[in-house]
């Protein structure tokens, strides 16, 4: 009943264009080495409630620079940042972060490491495991709950790591490369669900991906970035309806658009 | 079908605990035939008695210093303090000060040049050194053997904190965990198996530690027995002390494997499936 009303309030977000701005940066550059090297020049925009978008660039065009901005994991150099209005100073409960790699404690069961979070902040209660497992299920690993991360293949670590990051209770998502290690089959699969978890779930969602077609095919806005130094070159909406099903990505609507983004990319 | 599986299971097994046997039988022939070998030698005059004894003399030297006078079991005693004490002090001290040393960068670099020289010193010959200190007793002994137990851990926890995953760290940090849970929770079971690798050379050398400040300043414990019977020639006596702590040794270094696998069980398939039985049933009870 919970997803219920999240889907209700995602939909709504697409319906209203006017959803409440959840992450608004203005002008946010970073530097290294006392401004000599730009790792990212001034950036603009803004992230509705309930939004997916995707950050695409190739390596070194300050993607996962932003994402650890907006986590609170580095300092900005330059310009203002505001996640639900407040300036970030640092990590916040409400901002989760998945990695490229899962980063599991191996000597935790699956379920262990679903409840770290929760085991931070506060006491675990038995709702606490009943929620844990309800998210391995979610996830697809109802039969792994006691399983070791050694056990389970690449796949099935990366969709603890998920689950972990649900039960942060996190409502902005954010994800640097979470299937780049995966292969192509395994990567599309999880792609699948994961737009359909945080569609469950209502969260808002920045994924970070250097493959153009993941990018478009998951996003409602795709964050085209160029490097040398990273530029946040264009933001491109995509249109195409909800649910969306892999048969999207053959169609000439998307394939056009996957053009348009790398001729952004192209002059590169 | 079910049967077939059974079979075809079971064949492959049943073969190789036959093999199994087969070489148990012969490491037991070759074993014996040495021994015989020897016993034969050392009869016939072959060999220097002086050297080696019969194997039947070292049997009955066996039965003598544990049964008929039971004069070793309190040199055993002895000893077996000194290795417990001197490695449990030592790799205390050793882990705690690389914990500390690993948390602050500051302490870490201004330590790190008495931690190079120390190392490079090599640690029995600052044994005469203690003795001069502490004098003959009981305290200079042990103090010797947590010297030589003190480095590898140190050396092994400190290298396992500063290794930690980088990722994992940054998982912590934005999980917003303070400085004890992320040393509690991270740091130190994933240096868990460096440190007890570290463990594991220091108990290996704990032994010989504790045998060498017997052979420099004792007068109790199963060095001094093995010099007092090599100096008064009772070979017998001395093999069977020697072979005493070759068993010491080995039921030492079992132990440790032994222990390694029960904590560092994320290491060990059938440890990890028994851990995920166990709680599959709990959770299951609390149901």
């Amino acid at each position: 009943m919970n997803a219920m009303s999240n889907a209700n309030a995602r939909s709504g977000a697409h319906t209203q264009q006017q959803g409440d701005i959840v992450i608004k940066g203005e002008g946010v550059g970073k530097t290294f080495g006392n401004g000599s090297v730009v790792a990212l020049e001034g950036a603009d925009f803004e992230i509705k409630r309930g939004e997916f978008v995707s950050l695409v660039g190739p390596s070194g065009c300050g993607k996962s620079t932003l994402l650890r901005m907006v986590a609170g994991l580095i300092e900005r150099s330059s310009g203002k940042l505001a996640v639900h209005g407040d300036t970030v100073k640092g990590p916040r409960s409400d901002v989760g972060l998945m990695f490229q790699r899962a980063t599991l404690l191996e000597w935790r069961t699956a379920l262990d490491n679903v409840l770290l979070p929760t085991e931070l902040s506060r006491k675990l209660t038995s709702a606490d495991y009943d929620h844990a497992e309800e998210l391995l299920a979610m996830v697809g690993l109802q039969d792994f709950t006691f399983t070791f991360p050694s056990q389970l293949s690449g796949g099935m670590q990366q969709r603890v790591a998920l689950a972990r990051l649900l039960k942060t209770g996190a409502d902005i998502l954010l994800l640097d490369e979470p299937f780049g290690a995966l292969d192509e089959f395994t990567r599309e699969h999880l792609n699948l669900e994961l737009m359909r978890i945080v569609a469950d779930v209502g969260a808002t969602t920045l994924f970070v991906t250097h493959n153009i077609g993941e990018a478009i095919f998951l996003a409602d806005k795709v964050m085209v970035m160029t490097p040398r130094p990273g530029r946040l070159a264009r933001i491109v909406d995509v249109p195409f309806e909800r649910p969306r099903t892999a048969e999207l990505q053959l169609t000439p609507e998307f394939n056009a658009l996957v053009a348009e983004v790398r001729a952004v990319l192209g002059d590169h | 079908m079910a049967l077939a599986e059974d079979i075809s299971v079971q064949m492959p097994g049943a073969k190789r605990a036959g093999l199994d046997m087969d070489r148990v039988a012969k490491h037991l022939a070759i074993f014996v035939g040495l021994i015989a070998l020897w016993e034969i030698s050392a009869r016939a005059g072959w060999l220097n008695p002086l050297m080696f004894p019969r194997p039947s003399a070292i049997v009955q030297s066996f039965y003598v210093i544990y049964i008929g006078t039971g004069n070793a079991w309190y040199h055993l005693y002895i000893t077996l303090t000194e290795v417990f004490i001197g490695f449990l002090a030592g790799s205390i001290l050793g882990i705690s000060l690389a914990v500390v040393v690993g948390l602050n960068p500051i302490v870490r670099r201004f330590l790190q040049p008495y931690i190079i020289v120390l190392e490079a010193t090599p640690r029995i010959a600052v044994g005469p050194l203690i003795i001069a200190a502490l004098g003959f007793g009981f305290t200079a002994k042990i103090a010797i053997v947590m010297l030589v137990c003190f480095f590898a851990p140190f050396v092994n926890t400190l290298a396992g904190m500063v290794n930690v995953d980088r990722s994992a760290l940054e998982l912590f940090r934005s999980l917003r965990a303070n400085k004890w849970q992320t040393f509690r929770k991270l740091m130190l079971p994933d240096a868990a198996p460096t440190i007890m690798a570290g463990l594991r050379l220091a108990m290996a050398s704990a032994l010989s530690g504790a045998l060498v400040a017997e052979f420099i300043s004792s007068n109790e414990g199963m060095g001094v027995l093995l010099d007092r019977y090599t100096g008064s020639l009772n070979m017998g006596s001395a093999f069977a002390t020697l072979l005493s702590l070759t068993l010491l040794g080995f039921t030492i270094f079992k132990s440790m494997e032994w222990l390694e696998a029960k904590l560092i069980y994320w290491r060990n398939d059938d440890a990890m499936a028994r851990i995920s039985a166990r709680k599959r049933v709990q959770m299951k009870g609390a149901k």
